[in-house]
């Protein structure tokens, strides 16, 4: 009988600070993921979470992995060489196929950024299938900014966004906007409504006010996918912490069309 | 023309007041838990007798005031079979049934509702107040006894020369603990933060437990269940017009053996060292006068505290005296 | 296969049972209850029929015999890690029918949702074989008629406290093994066909229903003690835990520890967000669960009626009683639409 949640090692093959807190993983591994889908990282003693992939090649996977515990504590003590250990990957991903030929505009905030990674730099690289692609982020501070350098390339070839919050004396120089992504919403064009796909993840209250926003740009709410952040401790529906109604987010999730999303109450 | 002796009046349960020829009774409720039957006899009594009234005591029992002193031994003979039932049922002998109580120095032994009602208590506190009775009465020392089932203590035990205090051993199985932390919480909020979170698993610090067993109520797996049960003895609480003070620890962790035959031994220590010059000594004086290494070699005689009883070295009596140059 | 076996002979038969088996049934345990002086009725394993507490309802469900409350899944060391070792034997639960009713809940989660089957579930389930008390007459709470769990076809024993014998009906091996404890009697098994507590599970809810101020009221009331999913024989939550040992910090276990949605922390990740921190909300979110969204995902509702919830409840919260709120709402709700 296959244990399922026997997890196994995964070399990491390099390691790219984002920021203070949060690094980027590259682990060798052959596992077939989808943009969206994450994996159970542990380390034996130490603890088991949910970690989304933000992006994966022939042969390796990458998590962004910020520090706020005692697991990723530890991990972020890991160099190249190391090794951690991972199961999965679990979930449903981003639905890939629904947004070919159309106009889409993903809206990320914080480490939301890093779920929606894959898809960016593979149009940007020219492998999507996109009509055009949009990208609004919202950080807290400047700091806090993820993928500075990818979106740096990113801005070569797409409509790049950025807003944080605020800007406090230890970030570095922002000539950017401040003010919380909803304002960009607001603002960024939409040329054909219908057209238009939207992708949201970020803290449950930004995807919240973020997607009344794109409603009110027109954006019908079957166009529009979140994804879910929850407390997991199985990704395989059994552990019974991600459940919302019958819904279980590491099963049917993480991300959810809108129209099923906005009828979830936790 | 009355002629009456107060001494022997007073060591029948009855006392002087300040209406001349008029006295009032003490009744003894041990463990201040009364059948209703009584109610009967203490009733015609202060209807026939007194003034219609009763006063019940901060010891539980109850004084029936206004007695003319001439009837005393008429209402002496309608408590018999008050006596009987209350004090004779439970072990104390008491030679003339009719004759009234035999002896008032010794204080009603006053207790908490225990077990019988409270979720709190760890025991049956008016069966171990009815034991200490039995061990205690008649007699006219002056000692004040108060039995309670927990450490809340309210029946205030710390107020008492004499207070036990019902403990329980906690006792832990880790593989049932779902890690909740209700158990190290609450120690912590309500009794002394004897329980800890190591490795997702409760430690418990046994020097700091105070055996309140909090942590068995709290626990929704019962991981925490109750082992074998133990009492504290706190000692020599008193109010009073000299220096008066709340009673400190001098053991726990011990049995009811142990209880029972501490306070035995207390009597003896009593006889053997009151001033007979005094009208009375309370028991905290004398302790006073002998120093507490002479109380402790007395009252430990012959006293098992077994495998986890602890006794205090050394006592740090606080209280205060009336100082009135201090002001 | 009907037998009658008097209760000294039934003794022997389960000595021979205990070759193969490992027998578990509900005890009592004097002075074990949470107040003194009070006994604890819950499972154990035992070693004599003397030690079956047929009269009483256990505090705890039979579910942590095969689902323990703290289960390791992996111990390693510095290099290798391994997997606790399974018993050889089979295992004998003497349960009710209700229970019996709980553990197909508890397959469903581990042996089908997700379409993978929990291993160490599966490994200890498969071994189990159900003898089931029959109950006499309801115990207090319980409202089995109405959850349709009163009923039980599935059982390997039937058992009926007959004076100082027991009627048995036993089904497959066992009915060779019984026969030769007792004569040979008809036993057909009589179910509670009526409890004190009834509910009427509503059969849809509403969205409004779950937005109620009915919620609200249970937010003052409630606790969060977790006395009622820790025992509820369906609950299946857990949480993991990882731990390196005190005296050997090089090696260490990964294991789970069962997890109540009614208790902080539940739905807490780190970086410190949360869901459902109103009790209120965690009371629907569990009532939810029992008789509606387990419903919609798996065709049945959860909830198999013990009663337990209720007996444990230090707040006197009825879960029965909400139930009927919840319907009586519900029905409303319908009836304005």
């Amino acid at each position: 009988m296959n244990n399922a949640y026997l997890p196994f090692k995964a070399a990491i093959t390099g390691v790219m600070p984002q920021t203070a807190s949060d690094y980027t993983y590259r682990l060798a591994t052959d596992l077939d993921v989808r943009p969206g889908q994450f994996m159970e990282v542990s380390i034996p003693g130490v603890g088991e979470a949910p970690i989304s992939v933000s992006d994966f090649g022939s042969g390796w996977i990458e998590m962004t992995i910020r520090n706020v515990g005692r697991l990723t504590g530890v991990i972020h003590e890991l160099k190249p060489g190391g090794h951690f250990f991972i199961r999965g990957p679990y979930g449903h991903g981003f639905p890939l196929e629904e947004f070919t030929g159309r106009d889409l505009i993903i809206a990320a905030g914080g480490t939301g950024l890093a779920p929606v990674k894959s898809i960016l730099s593979r149009h940007c690289s020219g492998q999507g299938r996109l009509k055009s692609l949009t990208l609004l982020a919202g950080f807290k501070t400047p700091s806090d900014m993820l993928f500075k350098d990818e979106i740096s390339a990113w801005r070569e070839k797409i409509d790049v966004q950025i807003t944080v919050d605020k800007i406090d004396e230890n970030s570095s120089p922002w000539d950017g906007s401040t003010g919380l992504i909803t304002g960009l919403i607001t603002k960024v064009p939409v040329q054909n409504p219908g057209n238009t796909r939207v992708i949201i993840v970020g803290p449950p209250v930004m995807m919240k006010f973020s997607a009344l926003e794109f409603l009110k740009r027109d954006i019908a709410r079957e166009n529009i996918w979140v994804s879910f952040e929850r407390k997991m401790c199985c990704g395989l529906g059994k552990c019974g912490h991600c459940k919302i109604d019958d819904t279980y987010v590491c099963l049917e999730g993480p991300v959810f069309n809108y129209t099923r999303a906005e009828e979830l109450i936790d | 023309m009355l002629d009456i002796n107060t001494k022997k009046l007073i060591k029948n349960a009855y006392r002087v007041t300040k209406d001349r020829g008029f006295t009032a009774l003490r009744v003894r409720v041990p463990g201040g838990s009364l059948d209703v039957r009584y109610f009967d006899i203490i009733k015609r009594i202060a209807e026939e007798y007194g003034s219609g009234r009763v006063h019940i005591t901060t010891r539980q029992g109850f004084e029936i005031p206004g007695i003319p002193m001439v009837k005393i031994a008429e209402i002496n003979e309608i408590m018999a079979p008050l006596l009987a039932g209350m004090e004779s049922a439970i072990g104390v002998e008491i030679n003339d049934l009719n004759g009234g109580y035999p002896a008032a120095g010794t204080r009603n032994v006053s207790a908490c509702i225990g077990n019988s009602v409270c979720p709190f208590a760890n025991f049956n506190t008016t069966e171990l107040a009815r034991k200490i009775e039995k061990v205690i009465y008649p007699n006219d020392f002056h000692v004040k006894i108060a039995v309670t089932g927990c450490p809340n203590d309210c029946i205030k035990a710390h107020m008492q020369d004499i207070g036990v205090i019902g403990m329980v051993l906690p006792e832990y199985d880790p593989d049932r603990c779902i890690g909740c932390e209700a158990c190290m919480k609450n120690c912590r909020k309500v009794a002394s933060g004897a329980l800890s979170m190591v490795n997702y698993k409760v430690k418990r610090d046994h020097q700091r437990c105070l055996g309140c067993g909090e942590c068995i109520l709290k626990c929704p797996a019962s991981a925490w269940t109750r082992g074998d049960r133990y009492y504290r003895l706190v000692i020599m609480g008193r109010t009073g017009k000299k220096n008066p003070r709340i009673a400190r620890t001098f053991m726990e962790w011990v049995g009811e053996d142990a209880v029972l035959k501490v306070i035995a031994n207390m009597y003896a220590y009593i006889d053997k060292y009151i001033d007979r010059t005094l009208p009375k000594e309370h028991v905290g004086y004398i302790v006073d006068r002998t120093g507490l290494p002479v109380f402790c070699r007395e009252v430990l005689l012959d006293v098992d505290t077994g495998s986890m009883g602890k006794v205090a070295g050394f006592i740090p009596f606080g209280g205060y005296v009336y100082e009135r140059s201090s002001y | 296969m009907g037998v009658y076996i008097k209760n000294n002979s039934f003794d022997q038969l389960l000595t021979e049972l205990s070759r193969d088996y490992i027998i578990t049934a509900p005890v009592k345990l004097p002075g074990k209850g949470a107040f003194s002086d009070t006994p604890l009725v819950t499972y154990r394993e035992i070693r004599g029929a003397g030690e079956i507490e047929f009269n009483e309802k256990s505090r705890f469900s039979p579910k942590e015999i095969i689902y323990p409350i703290t289960q390791t899944l992996f111990y390693f060391t510095e290099n290798e890690y391994s997997r606790p070792a399974v018993p050889d034997q089979g295992i004998i639960i003497f349960c009710r029918a209700c229970d019996v009713h709980a553990f197909r809940r508890l397959d469903e989660i581990f042996l089908r949702n997700g379409g993978c089957e929990d291993i160490y579930f599966a490994e200890l389930r498969k071994k189990v074989k159900f003898f089931v008390m029959e109950c006499r007459e309801s115990f207090e709470n319980c409202f089995c008629v109405s959850m349709g769990t009163n009923r039980l076809e599935d059982y390997d024993v039937m058992l009926r406290v007959s004076g100082d014998a027991q009627e048995c009906d036993a089904r497959g091996d066992f009915a060779g093994i019984f026969t030769g404890y007792g004569e040979a009697v008809e036993m057909i098994p009589r179910f509670v066909e009526e409890n004190h507590t009834k509910v009427t599970v509503p059969e849809n809810i509403d969205r409004q229903v779950f937005k109620h101020p009915l919620w609200e009221e249970y937010s003052s009331r409630c606790i969060a003690c977790g006395h009622c999913t820790v025992s509820c024989p369906t609950c299946t939550c857990f949480t993991m835990q990882d731990i390196f040992y005190e005296d050997n910090p090089k090696c260490g276990e990964r294991r789970r520890v069962w997890a109540s949605c009614m208790i902080d922390g539940f739905t807490s990740m780190v970086g410190g967000h949360g869901f459902r921190n109103e009790k209120g909300d965690r009371m629907r979110f569990k009532v939810m669960h029992k008789i509606y969204d387990f419903r919609k995902r798996f065709g049945y509702n959860m909830c198999v009626g013990c009663g337990r919830c209720d007996d444990v409840c230090p707040e006197y919260i009825s879960f029965a009683n909400c139930i009927n709120r919840v319907n009586t709402i519900a029905s409303g709700v319908s009836a304005h639409e």
